[in-house]
């Protein structure tokens, strides 16, 4: 009986759905873009739009470069001139394997998600902390460590918010590890004859017949962007999947998609364009913008643990209304903290 | 309208399908399937290891490229391991040998939009 029961049980998830206001004092809808740091893909989709307006166009284009750096030795990202040049506050936690973590001789501790006999280890180390106090025996056993105990190399992906005009001091920083400047890639298209669902603002749950709910439409997003066919009958052999209802089509709805490695402030700034899309009156009741954090990063949103388990999933949208109201869903696999 | 009132609502696995990315592929090159062809293959699939009461599983192919043989599946969350164990074991087409890849998983079908681990740098 227990196999039985085994046989028909998948892994957990979460699913937490929010609705605000962007005009209410205490959204946190900036707080949580801004801490969800290691973002693979952002998308947008706005119904009833053939074009994208100059302003969105050239936020999308300019979303800015991000980096990949070769062998790059640990102990590199723990000097004072790396810290003080690039880091204004940061943590670098470190997610290793039982053996790789008794190698290290660091202290850390076991994963939330590694079972009953810990296989996976965090580290976490405080690089303000760490350079304010070059001289103490914390930095002095980290750096023995990096370099001489077990000198960890790995190839990263970095993306850097600057807010001075220094644009190629990452490129030069890491000038002897073969470092590249890499664009996002960007791809546009429009969907003609789309079925979109039936939202009202104030009710997460829907209502039947009147209003689809969040769930629902998380769903059907994931089916645009996956390009599913959002129209089969019940007896089709082949699918059965159809838009949830009430639902209404549009003429033509405009999709884009960033991936790269995409700086949370650009997405910040990408969400108050798509807030001031609804400045002059508009046919979309609604537009949306989601965003995919990378299957394999050692955090979901701020120092919340995150692990692949079967999914790696990680990933927040938004839908903004015409009146300003948003709703916020927050998807996170079976080895991963509750979204903030 | 007003604006409307905060609210937060946390809901523990509430999908109940669950959506795979699958790809076929053949030892030998140049085999096609069409996606008619590809679902009775799921089923076939499903009947060799659970029988008559796994081939009635139902199973949405969502998506389907006959060049690549790659397809998007939709599976209730209970047929989820059946679904999953079926795949992983079917070797053979029509006498073609042949193996699933199993590329994404996930309650999530906007998960399955992207894939970080595919990511190509230029």
């Amino acid at each position: 009986m227990a196999t039985l029961r085994r046989l028909q049980e998948a892994p957990r998830h979460l699913l937490v759905c929010e609705k605000s206001n962007f005009g209410h004092d205490k959204s946190r809808h900036k707080h949580l873009v801004e801490t969800h740091y290691h973002n693979y893909r952002v998308s947008f989709l706005i119904p009833e739009c053939g074009l994208l307006s100059k302003e969105l166009k050239s936020l999308v284009m300019d979303i800015g470069p991000y980096y990949s750096v070769k062998n790059l030795p640990l102990h590199e990202l723990i000097t004072h001139e790396f810290i003080n040049t690039f880091v204004k506050k940061g943590k670098l936690i470190l997610s290793l394997d039982k053996d790789t973590y008794e190698e290290t001789g660091l202290q850390g501790r076991p994963s939330r998600y590694s079972g009953r006999k810990s296989m996976k280890f965090v580290i976490s180390i405080d690089l303000m902390d760490l350079s304010l106090n070059l001289d103490s025996k914390k930095y002095r056993r980290i750096s023995w460590s990096f370099k001489e105990k077990k000198p960890l190399k790995f190839d990263f992906l970095l993306a850097w918010h600057h807010t001075g005009t220094e644009e190629s001091t990452m490129m030069s920083y890491f000038s002897k590890y073969q470092i590249q400047e890499h664009q996002p890639k960007v791809a546009l298209s429009t969907v003609r004859e789309l079925q979109c669902p039936v939202l009202r603002s104030s009710g997460l749950a829907g209502e039947p017949e009147e209003a689809c709910s969040a769930l629902e439409f998380f769903d059907w997003l994931g089916a645009v962007f996956c390009s599913a066919d959002l129209n089969n009958e019940p007896y089709n052999f082949i699918s059965t999947y159809c838009c949830p209802q009430p639902s209404a089509m549009v003429a033509q709805a405009f999709l884009c998609t960033i991936t790269g490695f995409i700086l949370p402030e650009k997405i910040h700034v990408l969400l108050e364009q798509l807030c001031h899309y609804f400045d002059e009156p508009k046919l979309a009741p609604w537009v949306t913008l989601t965003v995919q954090g990378f299957a394999d990063s050692p955090v979901a949103w701020r120092e919340k643990e995150h692990g692949f388990h079967k999914g790696g999933e990680h990933l927040y949208n938004f839908v903004v209304f015409n009146n300003q109201d948003y709703w916020l869903q927050m998807a996170v696999g079976a080895n991963d903290d509750c979204p903030p | 309208m007003p604006a409307t009132a905060y609210e937060r609502v946390v809901y523990k696995s509430p999908s109940e399908y669950h959506y795979m990315k699958v790809c076929l592929e053949f030892q030998e090159h140049g085999v096609g399937l069409n996606v008619a062809q590809f679902k009775q293959l799921l089923v076939s699939a499903l009947r060799d290891l659970f029988g008559e009461v796994g081939a009635a599983l139902p199973v949405d192919v969502l998506t389907y490229d006959e060049k690549t043989l790659s397809a998007i599946l939709r599976i209730c969350s209970s047929g989820l391991v059946k679904l999953w164990s079926s795949l992983t074991l079917f070797g053979a087409y029509k006498s073609k040998k042949c193996a699933f890849r199993v590329i994404q998983v996930s309650p999530f079908l906007l998960a399955l939009s992207g894939n970080s681990r595919e990511q190509v740098l230029d």
